[in-house]
């Protein structure tokens, strides 16, 4: 495989792993958003406590899709990055508020008449991030983003504020509320598991619709998308993730908990796997290859070098993270002792 | 209202300013509660425990902030400097890889460390503490290590306006790097420990002299005493490496205007970049030629020397170096005098404005980080990559950029608030109860 290609790969498995890491904790605020009924308290304090120690760990995945596109594809970096300027600021801001409100909720114990506010921040901003960030990666698949010798044509609003990359925007909020439903009902007991299943369920008979509806708005609204759509490989792939979609929901109908958080994260690597066979051998539909916009073989190879030495040091370290925290939620909480500064 | 260079550059720098605070705090507070722990477990000692709880918390918060602000500039680098990027993407973005690397193994030992005390033994859970301290080191010296590429670029060749023959390795070990990442490294530690024993010694200012709280008091005055006077140390260093690398930058942070032998060196003045003078200074007569290049009549280049559109602007180079020295000579006459107070005495019992010295170097000690990375950003200008791309150039071609500058001037103060608001909460807040301390050597 092309060296260019292989960085490629990085971006796509980059932003997989943001999404089924990421996405679940984005898809934690769409649920305190959404949280209901009796036990609405209890469902966003669980969802909380499951965050807790591995959230800025999930998030570092950005930062690797965002480092592979500057190091391995400068130009397209750059294109990206002004084409989409608008969604991208928007994401930050989100992103800014949302940990922010994540690390105040829980590391300050924000006080009862705090709690509203801090949700709703959270809230808002977990949605807001994914959807326009869905845009942003929409907008890039769509071909809105015109380049003429090098430099971006396209203004601040058509490229991304259209029908496709709405719809790809709104696939990436059901991703998030879909992840974190599953994961949850591995982690739940009682009467708070059973609002997780039927969160999960619902979850993903709206992805399986978004998705579906997605291929008709492509054809209309995204043609370099759906030109790209009618080759076997990516077909095979979307195929693949119909199957894996249609067995997460048959794993939470009969309630075989164990297995719903690896069903759900195949299920979203499949879709963006999908979606990432159909832009090939493209970064921006229809202008830039991958192989017309990637860094020199020197930069490249010490890239793809360092990732796996890094890799070796982070591997074990984050099973070592995931081991040590993966439990249920609930038990007693220890009553506070008073010491000091 | 700004144009779109001026905008990309105030929002770039405040971005900067508010990032390089809690990595201060991040890679600096990780010693703190490595050296305390290592303490309680050896000797037993349950203060010392509870001082590294109390420190692993704020260094989570705070981690947590500088996580969010740091995504914000990867963003930045998009957003604001596209064609810079453009450029140097494919020459220093793989440190960038290597950095997030260097992070990621941070976050996830703090993340052991922050809610491992009652599921790891006490042994594993100080073990953590070690790749915390050694990575966040480590991601300083791969970021700081591109800063100094951007002052001394090497390690590739410029072929039809692209850069091409990639050596990564050079580009890494460029010449600046080792002076930049020992300075700026360094500057944390102090820092940090001035950042927490101002928090002891506010509360024996308050009259709360207990033991715990003189026991923190030293331990962080201990690690900012060790550190300082290296610092001093790594800025002459430095300097005499800017007096022979990149002169301009040299003559701005002097305030020399003619090229003179035997130049002084200028404690204060304000530089008049209209007569091309330096007013005001106190001059200490050819201490600059033996500052710069160990010889009282060596010849300093002056600013008026160098084409008028090739140099930095002095009068934002020369006051915020001098704010760096005299706040690195205070903080090392704080440690001198709280020490030097606690031999004579024999015992630690400093006085009310003993404890006002140490409560005043911390705010002083991030002001002096800030003046630092100003001497060194502005001093670099009009280049944002030395004698090879002008700042102008890098800028986006997106217009409107002020907007997005109000905007995010908005979200810092809200995020600057929110998280004073939580840090005085965490000062009060109990710490949940664990297990009783066993020493090491009792540990079956």
């Amino acid at each position: 495989m092309p060296l260019e290609n292989l960085a490629a790969l990085v971006v796509l498995v980059g932003l997989i792993a943001y999404s089924i890491f990421g996405g679940a904790d984005f898809g934690g605020g769409v649920w305190t958003a959404l949280a209901s009924g009796r036990r609405a308290a209890e469902q966003r304090e669980a969802i909380f406590r499951a965050m807790g120690p591995v959230w800025e760990t999930n998030h570092v995945w950005l930062i690797l899709v965002v480092v592979t596109l500057f190091t391995a594809f400068p130009p397209a970096f750059a294109d990206l990055f002004t084409g989409l300027f608008v969604p991208l600021v928007i994401a930050l801001v989100g992103i800014v508020f949302r940990g922010a409100a994540f690390a105040f909720r829980h590391y300050g114990h924000v006080v009862e008449a705090g709690l509203p506010a801090t949700n709703a921040v959270f809230s808002a901003a977990s949605i807001i991030t994914p959807m326009a960030m869905g845009m942003a990666v929409g907008a890039a698949a769509s071909g809105n983003i015109t380049i003429e010798n090098g430099t971006v044509t396209s203004g601040l609003w058509e490229p991304w504020l259209q029908p496709f990359p709405i719809v790809c925007g709104l696939v990436a909020v059901a991703i998030c509320g879909f992840l974190t439903a599953f994961y949850m009902t591995a982690r739940a007991t009682g009467e708070l598991l059973e609002d997780f299943r039927m969160r999960g369920l619902a979850a993903s008979l709206v992805l399986g619709a978004l998705t579906t509806i997605a291929l008709p708005i492509a054809h209309w609204d995204a043609k370099p998308f759906w030109d790209q759509v009618k080759d076997p490989a990516p077909l095979a792939v979307m195929g693949a993730a119909v199957a894996m979609g249609l067995a997460s929901l048959v794993v939470l109908w009969r309630r075989w908990y164990l297995l719903a958080p690896p069903v759900a994260a195949g299920t979203v690597a499949l879709v963006i796997g999908g979606f990432g066979a159909v832009q090939y051998p493209y970064l921006i539909l229809p202008n830039e290859r991958i192989a017309d916009v990637a860094a020199g073989d020197p930069t490249l190879t010490a890239f793809l070098i360092a990732l796996p030495i890094g890799a070796l040091i982070l591997i074990p370290s984050l099973v070592l993270l995931y081991v040590t925290f993966s439990e249920k939620t609930g038990g007693p909480g220890a009553e506070p002792e008073r010491y000091g500064y | 209202m700004f144009d779109t260079v001026t905008s990309a550059r105030a929002l770039m720098g405040m971005s900067l300013a508010f990032h390089i605070v809690f990595t201060a705090i991040g890679i600096g507070l990780p010693l703190l509660f490595l050296i305390a722990e290592g303490i309680a477990l050896r000797t037993g000692n349950e203060e010392y425990r509870q001082m590294a709880r109390r420190w692993g918390r704020t260094a989570a918060v705070l981690f947590a902030v500088g996580a969010v602000s740091g995504t914000l500039l990867s963003f930045e680098f998009g957003l604001l400097w596209p064609t810079w990027m453009e450029f140097s993407g494919s020459i220093i973005g793989f440190i960038f890889g290597l950095e997030g690397f260097a992070f990621f193994t941070e976050a996830i030992f703090l993340g052991l460390y922050l809610y491992g005390w009652d599921r790891l033994s006490p042994r594993a859970h100080w073990l953590c503490s070690i790749p915390i301290v050694i990575s966040s080191a480590i991601s300083a010296l791969f970021v700081i290590s591109t800063n100094g590429w951007m002052n001394q670029p090497t390690g590739f060749d410029v072929v039809d306006g692209k850069p091409v023959n990639i050596e990564p390795l050079a580009v890494m070990f460029n010449k600046a790097m080792p002076y930049e990442v020992t300075h700026g490294t360094l500057a944390s530690y102090v820092a940090a420990g001035f950042a927490v024993a101002a928090v002891y010694a506010f509360a024996m200012l308050r009259g709360d002299r207990s033991d715990y709280n003189k026991k923190a008091l030293v331990l962080a005055l201990v690690v900012a005493a060790v550190f300082a006077p290296l610092q001093v140390v790594s800025g002459d260093l430095s300097a005499r490496f800017l007096a022979h690398n990149q002169p301009e930058k040299f003559a701005a942070l002097e305030g020399q205007f003619e090229t003179e032998k035997g130049a002084p060196l200028r404690i204060g003045g304000w530089p008049d970049t209209e007569d091309k003078t330096t007013r005001f200074a106190i001059e200490i007569p050819k201490a600059a030629s033996l500052l710069g290049f160990e010889h009282v009549d060596a010849e300093v280049r002056g600013l008026n020397s160098f084409p008028e559109d090739d140099i930095p602007d002095a009068r934002l180079v020369h006051p915020w170096f001098q704010a760096m020295v005299a706040i690195g000579s205070f903080m090392v006459l704080v440690v001198a005098w709280f020490f030097g107070l606690a031999w004579w005495r024999k015992r630690i019992d400093p006085g009310r404005l003993l404890l006002l010295a140490v409560i005043a170097a911390a705010p002083l000690s991030f002001l002096a980080i800030e003046a630092g990375w100003c001497v060194t950003e502005f001093g670099r200008q009009p280049w944002i990559i030395y004698h090879v791309m002008r700042t102008a150039d890098g800028a986006t071609p997106r217009e409107g950029i002020a907007w997005v500058l109000m905007l995010f001037a908005l979200v810092y103060v809200a995020l600057a608030a929110g998280l004073a608001l939580l840090l005085f909460r965490e000062q009060r807040r109990p710490l949940e109860p664990l297990g009783p301390l066993r020493r090491i050597s009792d540990a079956p």
